[in-house]
C-alpha cells in the first residue's frame, strides 16, 4: 500500500483571520526588527541592499521592506520535486500532499545488541540507509547521524556516499561549507552521468540552517545555501527557534518570527537565483523549561507545525518540517504516545516534507534501529487517515448486503475477498494482534522486541549496492571514501 | 504422470472451477481417488493452515480454499469410499443450549471439512439430550462444542456428563473452544482437548482421532 502523497489539511489550527494576522505581522518583524549578521557576508548584503533592504553597518542590522520580501518570495517555485533512484518514487512536493522520513543529526545510537547508547558511526549510518530502503512507509532518507568515528572535514562526502551506496531513496543532507557542498554536487554528479543530469533530476538535497534564531544570518549556512540555489540543488531553509529561550514562549509569536526568518532566507535565495527550488524549513520547537534545552515531543510541537505549513501555504511554497521528536530516551510508550501525536498532527496538517519523524529518540541526541521500525508503522497509520473513506456503489455494497441476507455473514463473499487487502492498513508486521496464547508461545515479546526482529532480517539479507561498480572507482579515484567495500 | 501440485495450487487459491477440472482430469486419466485426496487436496490445506498460522493468509482466503476443497470432496468422497478408504475421521459439532453464536463454529466446521473430516453441524443452542441422541445415531468419533458466553459454559459440562452417564464417554472424543473457553476449563469438565481457535482446532482433532483409532 503506498502511503505517500495523500493530501493533509483535515487539522488546520489557524483561522484564515489568524493566518493572516500572523503573516502581516512577520513582515512588520522584517521591515521594523530586521536581521542581524557577523561577518564575511559582505557580497549577499550588497545584493540586498541593492534590491532595497535597509543596511545598517554599524548597527549590523538589515531591514526588508515588505513589497521586496512580497515580490521576492512570489519567485520561489510552489512546486518541488526532489526524485529518487531506480524506480524509488519521487516525492512530489505542493499543496498539501505529504511525505514522511528520517532526519536529525544524532550523535548517539541504541547499540543493537546491547542496548546501551553509544556514539554513532559511519558504519551505523550506513546500516540505517539500508534498513530504511526496506521499509515502504519512510518515504526519504535524510541523514539521522553523524559519523563520530571519522574526521569532521570528511563528512560531506561520506554522509552522501554511504547514503546514495545503501538506499535509492531521496537522500538529504547538511554540508560543513561550500566547499563541501561542490564535492557533494560532484560525487552526486558522478552517479548521475552529469551535472545537467542531476540538476533535471536532482536525487540529492542539502539543508541550510541559515538563520539562527532570533533573526540571525549565520555565515557560513547562508554561503551554503545561495551555493545550492545556484546550482539548482533543492535546499530547505533550516530554522528551528525554541519557543521561550530563542523565539517568545507564546506559539503565535514563535510562529511570526519563525515566518519573518524563512521570508527573508526565501528572498535571499530567489535574489541568488530567481526560481530556485527551495523548502520552507521552519522547524518551531519549545525550550525545556527545566533545562532550557531543546524538547521535541511535546504536543504543541505538534500544533505549531501544522500551522506552519498553513502559512507556507498562504505564500504559496512546499514546506519542510518535523514530527514524530520524543524526549524519551529508549523505544517505549512514551516515545509512542509523544510519537503518534505529533505524527499524525504533522500529516492532517498537510506538511509536503515531514522529517524526524523516523528513528529519533532523546529529543534529537539518538537513534535506534529499532524506532524506525516502529516510526515507519506510526507514519503508515497517519497518512491512512488522510486516505478518508471511500463511499460509493463497490464500496456501499447494498447488493453484497441483500445477497448474503440478515443472520448470515460476510467472511467468504467475493467483495470481502476483493478489498481485503487495500481497505485497511497492512503494516510491517510489528503490531501485533495474536491471541495471548499464541503471543506467549512465541515469546511473549513486546514491541521493541518484536522491531528488533525486524531489523536484524533486513540487515541480515545481501547488501545491495545503488552505485555501479564502474562510478565507485571512480568516486574512490576522487575522494576520500572512508566505507569498506 | 499427473502433477498434483497443480491441484494443491488450485486448494491454495481458492479456484473452485479450476479445482474441479484438475481432480476430474486426474480422475479420467486413472490417479486413485486416494492419492488425489492426499497429495492433491491435503497436501494443498496444509499449506494453507500453515500460512494461516503465519499469518501470511487471511481467514477469508483461508475460507476459499475450504469452500474449493469442500465442493470437490462431494464428488471423490464416493469413489474414496468405493477404493474403502475412510475420511479423515466423523465430527458433531454444535453451539451449547442457550448460546446463539456461531461465527466460530462455522469457521471450525469449514476447517475441519477442508482438512478431510466428515462434519455433521446441529447448529445453535443446541441441548445435551440433543448431542446424546446423534451420538446414539451416527457414532460420530468426535464431539466439537462451542460457546461464546461464559453463561453457557456450563452447559458444556452437561454434555460431557450425559455422554457418560449413558454409557458413550469411552466412545467418542470431546473437544471445546469458544472466546472465553481455557485449557483449565476443559480440563476441569473432563473434555479430551480444547482449542483457542479454528487452525488449532484441525490440528487438534487430527492429533485426538490419530490417537484414537491407535487404540
Amino acid at each position: 500500500m503506498d502511503s505517500k502523497g495523500y493530501s493533509g489539511t483535515q487539522y488546520r489550527p489557524l483561522s484564515d483571520d489568524q493566518l493572516k494576522a500572523i503573516h502581516e505581522s512577520s513582515l512588520t518583524i522584517l521591515e521594523k526588527t530586521g536581521f542581524t549578521f557577523e561577518s564575511g557576508l559582505d557580497e549577499t548584503l550588497e545584493m540586498v541592499q541593492k534590491a532595497g533592504a535597509k543596511l545598517d553597518r554599524e548597527r549590523a542590522r538589515i531591514r526588508f521592506p515588505r513589497d521586496l520580501i512580497t515580490t521576492e518570495v512570489a519567485k520561489a517555485p510552489d512546486r518541488v520535486v526532489l526524485y529518487g533512484r531506480e524506480g524509488a518514487k519521487d516525492l512530489d512536493l505542493g499543496e498539501h500532499r505529504v511525505h514522511m522520513g528520517t532526519g536529525g543529526a544524532a550523535i548517539k545510537i541504541l547499540d543493537l545488541e546491547t542496548g546501551e547508547a553509544r556514539a554513532t558511526t559511519l558504519n551505523d549510518l550506513h546500516q540505517l540507509a539500508r534498513l530504511v530502503d526496506k521499509l515502504d512507509n519512510i518515504h526519504f532518507f535524510l541523514r539521522p547521524c553523524i559519523p563520530t568515528d571519522i574526521p569532521e572535514a570528511e563528512y560531506d562526502v561520506n554522509v552522501f556516499y554511504a547514503s546514495l551506496r545503501a538506499t535509492a531513496k531521496h537522500v538529504m543532507g547538511g554540508v560543513n561549507d561550500v566547499d563541501g557542498l561542490n564535492q557533494v554536487i560532484e560525487l552526486a554528479s558522478i552517479i548521475a552521468g552529469g551535472r545537467e543530469e542531476l540538476k533535471k533530476t536532482p536525487f540529492i538535497s542539502v539543508i541550510a540552517g541559515f538563520a539562527i534564531s532570533p533573526l540571525k544570518l549565520c555565515t557560513q549556512s547562508t554561503l551554503i545555501m545561495q551555493e545550492a540555489a545556484r546550482n539548482g540543488i533543492p535546499v530547505a531553509l533550516s530554522c528551528a527557534p525554541m519557543a521561550g529561550s530563542t523565539s517568545p514562549l507564546t506559539m503565535a509569536g514563535t510562529l511570526a518570527q519563525l515566518h519573518a526568518e524563512q521570508m527573508a532566507g526565501i528572498a535571499v535565495c530567489q535574489l541568488t537565483n530567481p526560481g530556485a527550488p527551495l523548502l520552507y524549513g521552519g522547524i518551531p520547537g519549545m525550550a525545556n523549561l527545566h533545562t532550557m534545552g531543546y524538547l521535541g515531543g511535546a504536543v504543541e510541537c505538534g500544533i505549531m507545525n501544522a500551522a506552519v505549513h498553513q502559512l507556507s501555504h498562504y505564500i504559496g511554497v512546499p514546506n519542510y518540517n518535523s514530527s514524530g521528536l520524543t524526549d524519551s530516551k529508549i523505544p517505549d510508550t512514551q516515545a509512542g504516545w509523544e510519537k503518534g501525536i505529533t505524527t499524525l498532527l504533522a500529516a492532517m496538517g498537510g506538511s509536503n516534507y515531514v522529517h524526524h519523524a523516523a528513528g529519533m529518540l532523546e529529543s534529537m541526541i539518538a537513534v535506534a534501529y529499532e524506532q524506525f521500525v516502529i516510526d515507519d508503522e506510526i507514519i503508515g497509520m497517519c497518512c491512512k487517515v488522510l486516505r478518508g473513506i471511500e463511499v460509493d456503489a463497490e464500496h456501499l455494497a447494498l447488493d453484497v448486503i441483500d445477497s448474503v441476507g440478515p443472520g448470515s455473514n460476510f467472511m467468504t463473499t467475493d467483495h470481502t475477498l476483493r478489498h481485503m487487502h487495500t481497505e485497511y492498513f497492512g503494516g510491517n508486521g510489528v503490531s501485533d494482534r495474536k491471541s495471548r496464547i499464541k503471543w506467549e508461545k512465541g515469546g511473549a515479546l513486546d514491541a521493541r522486541s518484536r522491531a528488533r526482529r525486524i531489523v536484524a532480517k533486513i540487515l541480515a539479507a545481501e547488501e545491495k549496492s545503488y552505485i555501479s561498480e564502474a562510478q565507485d572507482q571512480l568516486i574512490r579515484g576522487r575522494f576520500n571514501v572512508l566505507l569498506g567495500n | 504422470m499427473f502433477d498434483l501440485k497443480a491441484v494443491a495450487d488450485a486448494v491454495i487459491t481458492g479456484n473452485e472451477a479450476e479445482l474441479a477440472e484438475l481432480v476430474r482430469t486426474a480422475l479420467d486419466r486413472g490417479v486413485p481417488a486416494k492419492r488425489i485426496m492426499d497429495e492433491g487436496l491435503l497436501a494443498g490445506m496444509d499449506t494453507v493452515g500453515d500460512r494461516m498460522e503465519s499469518e501470511e493468509m487471511f481467514i477469508p482466503e483461508v475460507l476459499k480454499a475450504a469452500r474449493a476443497m469442500g465442493s470437490v470432496l462431494k464428488t471423490l468422497v464416493p469413489l474414496l469410499a468405493e477404493e474403502d478408504v475412510g475420511v479423515a475421521g466423523s465430527v458433531l459439532i454444535g453451539t451449547v443450549k442457550g448460546d446463539l453464536h456461531d461465527i466460530g463454529k462455522n469457521l471450525v466446521k469449514m476447517m475441519l471439512e477442508g482438512a478431510g473430516f466428515k462434519v455433521f453441524d446441529l447448529g445453535v443452542d443446541v441441548g445435551p439430550e440433543k448431542f446424546l441422541a446423534e451420538i446414539r445415531a451416527g457414532s460420530p468419533g468426535l464431539i466439537c462444542l462451542s460457546s461464546l458466553l461464559t453463561t453457557t459454559m456450563p452447559m458444556m459440562k452437561k454434555v460431557v456428563d450425559i455422554i457418560s452417564e449413558h454409557g458413550f464417554r469411552d466412545r467418542v472424543k470431546i473437544m471445546v473452544g469458544g472466546a472465553p473457553v481455557t485449557q483449565e476449563f476443559a480440563d476441569r469438565i473432563g473434555a479430551d482437548g480444547f482449542a483457542a481457535d479454528a487452525g488449532s482446532a484441525v490440528k487438534l482433532a487430527k492429533t485426538i482421532l490419530g490417537q484414537a483409532t491407535n487404540l
